[in-house]
Parts: structure tokens; C-alpha cells; sequence
């Protein structure tokens, strides 16, 4: 047993870490430690950066264009740039869909997609749930009838996290009603730009339109963008699911962001407060714990000693979390998180109210944030997860 | 960044694991908790293991090994619900007398690491709570020798132990940190009232009226701090235990135990529940790695990650003792069913050495800038 990481490991962290200094622009990393709005060029920026360097798709093996680095490796990747203030990178592509191209696309579809994949150029989306499938995701309906060479599609997604800049977007689509409903699903890439693609924003709780409905009216795709066998999509998205999980815990945000927390407490003068920095105090502990629990993850991955199932408990963990430090920076913002100014949160707003913007952002994120309980899996569908692993049944 | 146990420490777990299976069932401790809950028999099986030795240097006869060793121990002591002082006389007394002279420790460790002798910590005093300076039993010299002066409760096996360690002050005020000196005192010099535990072991109150004592240091409190480190460590490791066998306990009742037509397991509100233990374990489990393998570092660090753990583990060691006992239903509240006596030895390790209000407020206090495992 060891807490440290190895000389080569702190050697990495150390050249990751001057990488990203010298490579991060400012401009884009001023808004996420202030929580302002990140646009669509913000994003892609720095996608197209970490492209260039190769590592974009930073979890990849090299036979796909990937650092093939290990998983202490990807975990210090990942925290360099939390802490340095990068943007989330936006998982869809190189996360999620990029892993089940490898895993189960055939060698013409990975030449095909992977590439626009690794440099950044192209954008994904994901098209996962429906109106009528939230938690209940195998029950998904939009229908890909088989014509020939293509697939007819007709049905609905929603939620779709920022598919308003979609040029790709992956889908379960149904292509069976027999047997089981997990046994009639298949994993289907869509061009964005196909006629009878149309996408409606929803605007969330927070005024920002953040997710999409995507309609599917007789769009002909073509049976090439099948990925794997037909009927067989529900495994290739659990395995999709199973690499979300870990990236969703974001451990490493919220260290960034309890350390934000502390410095807005003492500046609002709620740091001398006991009640208060108790508070602060016991999240901290939750974060350390979170902390301990994603490392004895990564080290029986690497080690391949000991297995560990704690997939949805990270998830659940990660996400209680993640809404705790939102909701205790809103309560030491105070009065001052009351005013609701949509364009304050564009960087170089200029306006004379007491409140700063980051103060405003911090009831914004708190009602935004009630989406990380819910998403990747709901927490109670976690909980059933987790209870089968215990009970055996 | 290595969380895998040596084949050594894998076959340590093992000894203690099939000496637990052997010699230490449920009907055991039961019949030694009726009649007064002494451990000293309990306490010398566990020296023929050679574990009381476990961390006494090997220059005085004992196995030297460090704090992951104690934690394995600690873990498996904790699944069998074994009662004996391991935590103060094998983990705490060694680690206290390390800064005793020569020839004071010549005298004790030989005979503490053999298990012939059962030395303790004294710690408590009726106003101290979990506050380590505050201290009023005094100390005075005449000559060469000290007396004491005062008096000391709760001590575990207190009446079972050969001598005591104790916290006297020497000079300052009531709850300085300086002046506080460590003392070695034989029972005999002490007056004592034992008294059987909530959780079915032994303590006792002591009288220390004059009492003759050896010197161990004279500036003790950062000794003592460090002392009750490594036992709060120690006690992180033997609550992931306890949890983790009640948690295997309350899993197969609710697997077998049937209402309603249908076994407990099939209920989602019970279903959800267990997930919620399986995660307050795993969080426990996750920090009690954390308290353990940061006892070596400098005296702040140190501090502040095994207060963090002990209020990670108090949450945990609460909700998972009183969630399985609810979870059981009206068996889970008696006397004859195992699962009480998990619970019972859960809630009163919290009250040892700090519970989780009293370490929160030291997470507080020493918290800085920065967050995290690495912090």
C-alpha cells in the first residue's frame, strides 16, 4: 500500500501541467474559474488545442491515435486540466462514442469517424433519451425500419446535452419489437445535417438553452453507419454507460470548485462564521473520501489485483457532491446570488450592480446543477444498481 | 499509488481471520461479556499469535511492522468482534513509551511485546472529554521519584492491565499543551473501581493518590497526539470490519426473511436502503486507507487526514449500525442476535478518542486553501 505516486508518475503530472500552462487561453479559462458562459468557440478551441497535441482523446490506446496512457495516467491528465481551469471537455465524442466505435465499429468506420473525432473538428450529440424513456432507457421507440441500404428513422430524442451544435449524433434506435425490449436495439450514427433532422432547444431552469429535442422525420440513413450487429446496441451502450460513470464522479472539478468555495466564503465573511465553516469542513471530508475512493479505483485498474464495482457509487457520490458545493456557494453568496441578469454572465459585462457576476452565477449553477442527480443514470436507478451488486439478486 | 496488500500482509490477515474462526465465535464473546466482559485471557491468545508484539521495535523482542499491518489486524479484529484492549496496550502503549529512557522501556517492551505483560493508556479524565490537553492530574517529583496525583476513568481493561500510562501535568494551567508529562504506573499503586462496557467489554475508573510513577517524558502532549493517531487509525480499521460483517449479517437476513409473501431483499425502499450502507462502508473503507497510510507524515498533515477520516468513519460506523439493526426489524433489537453487539461495539468505538463533532471541529480548525487527498 501506497498513497504517493511514483517519480514518472509526478514527472507526468509535471509535464502535463506546463503543457496546459503554456497552452490554456486565458481568455477561456478567466470564465470557468468565474463560472461565466462558455460559448461554442470557447469549447472548441480547446478541443481542437488538445487535438492538435494528441490529446483529445486522452483515454485512447495508441492503435487508435491515443497517448495509450494508463489509468493514473489519464486520472492526472484529467486533473491538471480541472485545476488549471479548462473547460469540461464535451464527452460525447471523444468519451462516449469514440470507445464503442473502437470496441465494436468495424476498421471502415473507425478510418471514417475516429479522426474527426481526435482533432475536434467534428461535433457530437448524443441521442439517448425520449420523452417516454428517461430511466427506462430500453424502452427507447424512435424507429430505424431497414430499406435496402438504408434505415428509415423516424421518432424523437431529447435532453440532448448542447445538440444545438451537432454535426454527428449517436443513437439507440429501435429496430426490433420482439423479445425483450433491451434485445430490439441498435446503435446508430446519424449526420446532423441529413434532411429531416430538426433540433428545438429546451431552455433549462437557469434561462440556458443548454439541451435539445432532435426530431427524425423518414431520414434515410445509410446502413453503413450501423454500428456492430443490429439488435445488439444495448451492450455496446452499457459499455458506453460504464465509461461515463467514472468520468462522471469529476472529483477533480470538485476540488477546484471547494477550493472557489472557501475563497468566496472568506470574502463574503462567512468563513469566521462556525456553523458555516463546519459546513464547508464536512464537505471537505466528502471530497477527500470521494478523492480516496476514485484512486482505489484507478490503482485495481492498474494493478489488475483486485476488482472493484463501485461504478454507481462514484456516480452517486460524485454527483451529491457536485450539488452540495453549488448549493453552499449560493448560501455564501447570500442575498447578493438574488439578481437574475442573463447577460452578466458573458465575460466583459459591464454593469454597476452590487452583486458580481460571480456571485449571480452561483444561484444559476445551484438550480443548473439539480440535472447531475438525474442524468448519466438517475441516482435512485444507481441505487438499484448498486443494491443488486450487494444482494446478489 | 498502490492499494493491493503484500503476500505478507495477506497471510497476517489470514492467522487472525482463522483464529477468530477457531477460538472466538458469537457464544464466546457472548458468555465472556455476561460474565463482566474481562479480556486478559482474550488479550494473551492474541500474544501467542505474536500480535501484540505487532508493533514494538524489533530491538525489544517485538515484530516492528507499521501502520498497514495494524490496520489488517485491526480490520479482522473488528469482523470477529473480538474484545481485548489490542487498539491502547498493542497499537497506542508501544508507541507511548518510545520516548521513555532506556532503561523504562528495557523494563516494559520485552514484556509488552510478549503479551506477558498488559500495559494501557489512561487517558480520560471526567472534565477532558476528547480535548488531549486537558489535563489535571499533577505530577510531582521528589527526588527521583514521581507521584501522582488525581485520578483517571474509562480505562479500557483498567483493571486487567499490569500498568497504566498516564497523562500528568507537570507544570502550566489546566488545559495547557506544555508541561504535561507521561508516566508509567503499576497497578498496584492505584485504586481502582472496574466495571463491565456497552459493548460487553471491561474499564475501569482509577485513584491515583500519590502514587508512585516512573517518568517517561516530561513534554509528552505531541507523543500523545500522535498516540491517539495511530489508535484512532487503528479504530477506523476495526470499524470497516465490524461493517462489513454486519453489513454480510443484514444482507442475508434480508435475502432470507421473508413478508409480505416475498423475501425483505425484493422491497426497492429496503433495496435502496443497503445501497446507501454499502456506500457510507465504502466511504469508511476508503478513508480508514487514508488515516492509516498518512501516520507517517509530519505532525499537521497527519492531524488533519485522520480527523478527516474519524468524521468520514463516525457518520459511517453510525448509519450503517443503525440502518442494519432497522433493517432487521424487531430481531435486530435484542440481546441473543449478533447483530446488536455489532451495532453496540460500533457506537461506542465513536466515543473513544473523538467523536465525529469533536473531529469535525479539528477538520475546521486546521482546514487551509487548498483540498483534496494531496492538500
Amino acid at each position: 500500500m501506497d498513497l504517493n505516486f511514483t517519480a514518472e508518475e509526478l514527472a507526468f503530472r509535471q509535464e502535463i501541467r506546463q503543457w496546459v500552462a503554456a497552452s490554456l487561453p486565458p481568455d477561456i479559462s478567466h470564465k470557468v474559474r468565474h463560472a461565466l458562459r462558455l460559448s461554442r468557440d470557447d469549447l472548441q478551441r480547446w478541443a481542437k488545442i488538445l487535438g492538435k497535441k494528441g490529446w483529445l482523446g486522452w483515454g485512447w490506446p495508441q492503435q487508435f491515435g491515443g497517448p495509450g496512457w494508463n489509468a493514473i495516467q489519464k486520472h492526472l491528465f484529467e486533473e491538471e486540466c480541472a485545476l488549471a481551469c479548462a473547460p469540461r471537455v464535451v464527452p460525447f465524442g471523444p468519451v462516449m462514442v469514440a470507445p464503442v466505435i473502437m470496441a465494436f465499429g468495424n476498421a471502415e468506420q473507425q478510418k471514417r469517424f475516429l479522426p474527426g473525432i481526435a482533432s475536434g473538428e467534428v461535433w457530437w450529440s448524443q441521442g439517448y433519451s425520449e420523452p417516454n424513456s428517461g430511466s427506462d432507457l430500453a424502452s427507447v421507440k424512435c424507429r430505424a425500419e431497414r430499406r435496402g441500404d438504408t434505415y428509415l428513422v423516424n421518432g424523437q430524442k431529447t435532453w440532448t446535452t448542447l445538440g444545438q451544435y451537432g454535426e454527428w449524433i449517436f443513437c439507440l434506435v429501435r429496430t426490433s419489437s420482439e423479445g425483450k425490449p433491451q434485445m430490439g436495439i441498435s446503435f446508430l450514427l446519424i449526420d446532423m445535417k441529413s434532411p429531416g433532422v430538426s433540433v428545438r432547444p429546451i431552455v433549462l431552469m437557469d434561462g440556458e438553452p443548454e439541451v435539445n429535442e432532435v426530431f427524425f422525420d423518414n431520414v434515410e440513413v445509410p446502413a453503413e453507419n450501423l454500428i456492430g450487429e443490429e439488435n445488439k446496441g444495448w451492450t455496446y451502450a452499457k459499455h458506453l454507460l460504464s465509461h461515463e460513470r467514472t468520468n462522471i464522479a469529476d472529483v477533480n472539478r470538485a476540488k477546484r470548485e471547494l477550493e472557489r468555495l472557501k475563497r468566496m466564503a472568506k470574502a463574503e465573511g462567512v468563513w469566521s462564521d462556525a456553523r458555516f465553516r463546519d459546513q464547508i469542513a464536512l464537505l471537505e471530508v466528502d471530497v477527500v473520501a470521494l478523492e480516496m475512493m476514485v484512486l482505489r479505483v484507478l490503482s485495481a485498474e492498474k494493478s489488475g489485483k483486485q476488482s472493484l464495482d463501485v461504478a454507481g457509487l462514484l456516480k452517486i457520490r460524485g454527483s451529491e457532491i457536485q450539488q452540495r458545493y453549488t448549493e453552499l456557494m449560493m448560501l455564501a453568496a447570500g442575498p447578493l446570488a438574488t439578481p437574475f441578469v442573463f447577460e452578466a454572465m458573458e465575460a466583459g459585462w459591464q454593469g454597476n450592480l452590487v452583486s458580481p457576476p460571480e456571485l449571480m452565477a452561483t444561484a444559476s449553477t445551484y438550480f443548473n446543477f439539480r440535472k447531475t442527480t438525474i442524468y448519466g443514470g438517475s441516482n435512485e436507478v444507481q441505487r438499484n444498481i448498486v443494491s443488486q451488486t450487494v444482494l446478489g439478486a | 499509488m498502490d492499494f493491493d496488500f503484500t503476500e505478507d500482509q495477506q497471510s497476517l490477515r489470514d492467522a487472525v481471520q482463522r483464529w477468530v474462526e477457531k477460538g472466538f465465535g458469537f457464544e464466546r464473546r457472548h458468555a465472556l461479556a455476561k460474565a463482566g466482559g474481562a479480556t486478559r485471557a482474550v488479550y494473551t491468545e492474541l500474544a501467542e499469535l505474536g500480535l501484540s508484539g505487532l508493533a514494538v521495535p524489533e530491538a525489544h523482542g517485538g515484530l516492528g511492522q507499521g501502520p498497514v499491518e495494524a490496520m489488517v489486524v485491526s480490520e479482522e479484529l473488528g469482523r470477529g468482534l473480538v474484545n481485548a484492549p489490542y487498539t491502547a496496550a498493542a497499537l497506542m502503549a508501544p508507541v507511548l513509551l518510545s520516548a521513555a529512557p532506556s532503561a523504562v522501556q528495557a523494563e516494559w517492551l520485552p514484556r509488552m511485546a510478549s503479551g506477558e505483560a498488559l500495559v494501557v493508556p489512561a487517558l480520560q479524565e471526567r472534565a477532558a472529554r476528547y480535548r488531549l490537553n486537558q489535563v489535571a492530574t499533577r505530577a510531582t517529583a521528589q527526588g527521583d521519584t514521581w507521584h501522582l496525583e488525581g485520578g483517571k476513568c474509562v480505562v479500557p481493561a483498567g483493571d486487567e492491565a499490569d500498568a497504566w500510562i498516564v497523562p500528568a501535568r507537570i507544570s502550566g494551567a489546566e488545559s495547557d499543551t506544555q508541561g504535561i508529562g507521561l508516566f508509567i504506573v503499576q497497578r498496584s499503586a492505584g485504586q481502582i473501581t472496574a466495571y463491565p462496557t456497552q459493548d460487553g467489554a471491561r474499564a475501569a475508573d482509577l485513584q491515583l493518590k500519590g502514587a508512585d510513577a516512573s517518568l517517561i517524558t516530561q513534554d509528552g502532549f505531541a507523543l500523545l497526539q500522535q498516540a491517539v493517531d495511530i489508535g484512532i487509525a487503528a479504530q477506523c480499521a476495526e470499524a470497516v470490519g465490524l461493517m462489513e460483517k454486519l453489513v454480510a449479517i443484514t444482507v442475508e437476513y434480508m435475502n432470507t426473511r421473508k413478508q409480505f409473501g416475498s423475501t425483505l431483499a425484493s422491497f426497492q425502499a429496503l433495496r435502496h436502503r443497503i445501497a446507501d450502507v454499502k456506500m457510507q462502508l465504502e466511504l469508511g473503507r476508503s478513508m480508514s486507507y487514508f488515516a492509516s497510510l498518512k501516520l507517517g507524515d509530519p505532525p499537521v498533515q497527519r492531524r488533519r487526514a485522520v480527523s478527516q477520516a474519524r468524521v468520514q468513519l463516525g457518520q459511517s460506523m453510525r448509519y450503517v449500525g443503525q440502518q442494519c439493526i432497522q433493517l432487521h426489524g424487531g430481531i435486530g433489537c435484542t440481546d441473543d442476535y449478533i447483530a446488536s453487539h455489532y451495532f453496540k461495539r460500533l457506537t461506542m468505538l465513536e466515543l473513544s478518542l473523538g467523536d465525529s463533532l469533536h473531529h469535525l471541529g479539528e477538520v475546521s480548525a486546521l482546514m487551509q486553501d487548498t483540498a483534496g487527498v494531496f492538500a
